[in-house]
């Protein structure tokens, strides 16, 4: 299995997650992480979907699938060397009186986390990265018991010099500033 | 008359005194219409409900431009809009209401995606206010429309709508023509536009741009591998009707001398007269054609999307051939068949950019291939179904003699089973735009919604539609709205009291295990009657010349019903799982 990042640019407007996420259910492809947010440019939005598929084969036909919805400007799949991506992860982890220490600096150092919230019996760190370095501080920090984790879903760019507008030529941009 | 833009004032009687062209802002629903006929919209096929009230009453001022067919049920409705599509290559048009009105038509729009046919369906909706609120007829047809709409939207203002119809009738009939659902709430077809009405078609997208025009490169690579190609084989897709490309392809097949094959809703862009013409493709498609796939070195496939139909078993189909794939659907290249050049844009830009690449060319003895199958065919299948020494008629005989007496020019809409195939099989194409079937969902109650659709787009054409029992009374109510209209279109009931298919299959490969395809039939043409449509049963072979003579002789509509074969199998045949070269003969 490899894991692909599709990036899908669209209009926005109301429906569009649904009309994307159709397509991957007819396939019965799963969804391991969503990101949804408007991009530098006003009305358009950009959706960062994150699967793992055995037959790159079958990406790239989902891809051109999802291209055929009318709102849709562009989709590109990547590969993980392809983009620069990050995560963000917040856990919220026991820390009663008597109970050994957190290692505050092993944790800012080492793992380039932050406490960003302290309360009398838990802690809540915040990490950012890879997800294989946000379950790397997870194996850490789990002997003092996690009583809350989440992840955000992937946000990623391409490391290529292009930009939407040049594999748009055509479109009339100005209209988006 | 409605509402115009420039209305003016007059005294009744009198030369008018008083002008005034103050503009006046129409509601949503004079919107909607007056749209619709800016689009240059002739005919809706629709059914009147509660959420879309306000526009039936705004329709009822425009009768003298906009004619309006009356179905019987929301799903005659959209087989009509698609019959309309397919015949004259304009959006067809549905108008219903909300809730079971939406959802009565969402096999026709489910229909129209797969066979790319270009429809606008104008559904109501609740007002906006009970979006969301479970309200009376409220359904949520955005949600079940998005996997088989081309695109779909929703309206609560009325001020978007002259904008988002003229958007809706560009992308439904540009690039792959599909269904378009626009869904307006009751208030947005209520309330007062807030500025005046302008309609302006819709030219171009920011996100949607269809290529038409390939790429050189791609055409370069397709001609390359035409011109080295000792046995190439050209596929006639349903791109080909749609583009509008008969002659280029016939020009481009001349030049060439490819022998050329339709897929089944290819079938009539190809005269079966032209010398090029090998037959059909797929499961019951012809013997030569199919085994024929698998020795060729190039398919030259033209709007077409290697329907597994059409492909059988894709692990042994055509591994020995390259493939150049003419397609305006970039998303169909490489989805079942790898191209080796794939050609993205409309198949008649295409055809005709490739035509001063290819090389003048004389394939003969290839061709000459196709007819030692031919020969084995008639002999085996054909001369046997056409002059049966059986008793009872068969589909074949009525079919070829209806084929005779329309001299292959007849506009035939098949419905779904052996009569459809039969009648692919067994009708003689020779005019253009001459076949309407559904092929990709295969939706049984087709044939006659869509045949008076057929009918009015057009008026000047013999229009036959081809039903099996089964089919019949799936749409059987829409005899009230031929009867209605007056729309002369000649029904044929090939009856063999069976879903004669189903039956086929179930004797193949269950053992013939008869589960439950039996029927027992009304009388059809007490029915008919009762609709105030005239018919007669043949049930003998010495009445079908006569049968058929009285059928075609009428000027209204007309049934006929002809007593077949009831167990009657449909061959060649490619069975499921097997590969085109295995087609069984019996």
């Amino acid at each position: 299995m490899t894991s692909y990042t599709i990036c899908v640019f669209t209009e926005n407007t109301i429906g569009i997650l649904n009309k994307i996420t159709t397509i991957f259910t007819r396939r019965r492809i799963n969804i391991e992480s969503l990101t949804v947010s408007e991009t530098e440019r006003k009305g358009i939005s950009r959706f960062t979907i994150v699967i793992r598929h055995e037959s790159r084969d079958a990406v790239e036909k989902l891809v051109r699938q999802i291209r055929k919805i009318i709102e849709v400007l562009a989709v590109f799949g990547y590969l993980n060397e392809d983009i620069a991506y990050n995560e963000i992860a917040l856990f919220k982890v026991s820390t009663p009186i008597g109970a050994k220490p957190l290692d505050i600096e092993t944790i800012n150092k080492t793992y380039k986390a932050w406490v960003v919230y302290w309360h009398l019996t838990y802690v809540i760190i915040q990490k950012t990265g890879t997800e294989e370095e946000i379950f790397e501080f997870f194996d850490y920090i789990k002997p003092h018991e996690i009583l809350e984790f989440v992840r955000s879903g992937r946000v990623a760019v391409s490391k290529s010099p292009q930009t939407l507008v040049d594999y748009l030529p055509e479109a009339e941009w100005e209209y988006y500033q | 008359m409605g509402f115009n833009e420039n209305q003016t004032a007059t005294i009744q009687g009198s030369e008018p005194v008083v002008s005034v062209a103050k503009p006046e802002l129409i509601n949503g629903s004079h919107a909607v219409i007056q749209s619709l006929i800016a689009e240059g919209v002739k005919t809706i096929f629709g059914y009147p409900g509660g959420a879309i009230m306000p526009v039936y009453d705004a329709i009822y001022d425009y009768q003298d431009q906009v004619n309006h067919i009356l179905v019987r049920h929301e799903q005659g409705a959209a087989h009509a809009a698609e019959g309309f599509a397919r015949i004259t290559g304009e959006v067809g048009v549905c108008l219903v209401t909300s809730g079971p009105g939406a959802t009565n038509l969402v096999t026709g729009i489910a229909d129209a995606i797969i066979d790319s046919t270009p429809m606008v369906c104008i559904i109501g909706q609740v007002a906006s206010h009970l979006l969301g609120t479970d309200a009376f007829q409220e359904t949520d047809v955005m949600g079940i429309t998005i996997p088989i709409t081309k695109w779909n939207y929703q309206i609560t203002n009325a001020d978007e709508i002259p904008e988002i119809i003229a958007k809706a009738f560009y992308i439904a009939k540009s690039g792959r023509p599909g269904p378009v659902l626009i869904d307006i709430t009751k208030d947005a077809q209520q309330k007062l536009m807030t500025k005046p009405f302008v309609h302006k078609k819709t030219e171009k997208l920011l996100s949607y741009h269809p290529r038409l025009s390939p790429k050189e490169e791609q055409l370069a690579a397709a001609a390359k591998l035409i011109n080295q190609a000792k046995r190439p084989f050209l596929f006639v897709g349903h791109g080909v009707q749609i583009a509008g490309a008969e002659q280029e392809l016939i020009k481009f097949i001349e030049k060439t001398d490819i022998p050329a094959a339709s897929t089944l809703l290819g079938l009539s862009s190809m005269s079966v007269d032209h010398p090029n013409y090998m037959g059909w493709l797929g499961m019951h498609g012809n013997y030569g054609t199919n085994v024929l796939t698998n020795q060729c070195d190039l398919i030259i496939a033209v709007g077409m999307r290697f329907d597994d139909r059409v492909t059988g078993d894709l692990s042994r189909y055509a591994k020995q051939a390259k493939v150049v794939h003419i397609e305006i659907d970039p998303a169909e290249i490489d989805k079942i068949v790898k191209a080796d050049a794939p050609v993205v844009g409309d198949a008649k830009i295409a055809l005709e950019m490739l035509l001063p690449l290819v090389n003048e060319n004389n394939h003969e003895a290839w061709k000459a291939e196709f007819k030692k199958y031919d020969l084995i065919e008639d002999e085996k299948i054909t001369q046997p179904e056409l002059a049966p020494t059986t008793e009872k008629i068969k589909m074949a005989e009525v079919i070829r003699t209806l084929s005779d007496k329309t001299k292959g020019e007849a506009v035939i809409v098949a419905d779904v089973g052996q009569h459809q195939m039969m009648t692919a099989r067994y009708y003689q194409f020779k005019k253009p735009s001459s076949f309407i079937t559904s092929g990709g969902l295969g939706t049984m109650g087709y044939a006659l919604p869509a045949s008076f659709g057929a009918k009015v787009g057009a008026p000047d054409r013999e229009v036959v539609a081809m039903i099996g029992d089964g089919c019949f009374q799936m749409t059987i109510q829409e005899l009230g709205t031929i009867a209605q209209s007056g729309l002369p279109v000649k029904i044929i009931i090939l009856n063999n009291n069976f879903l004669g298919m189903v039956r086929q299959w179930q004797q193949l490969f269950h053992q013939k295990r008869y589960s439950f395809v039996e029927l027992q039939n009304p009388d059809f043409i007490t029915i008919a009657k009762g609709f105030g449509i005239n018919g007669h049963t043949c049930a003998k072979r010495e009445d079908l010349h006569a049968s058929l003579d009285t059928m075609l002789a009428s000027d209204k509509p007309y049934l006929l019903e002809v007593l077949v074969e009831k167990e009657e199998n449909v061959f060649p045949m490619v069975p499921t799982g097997a590969c085109v070269a295995d087609i069984r003969l019996e």
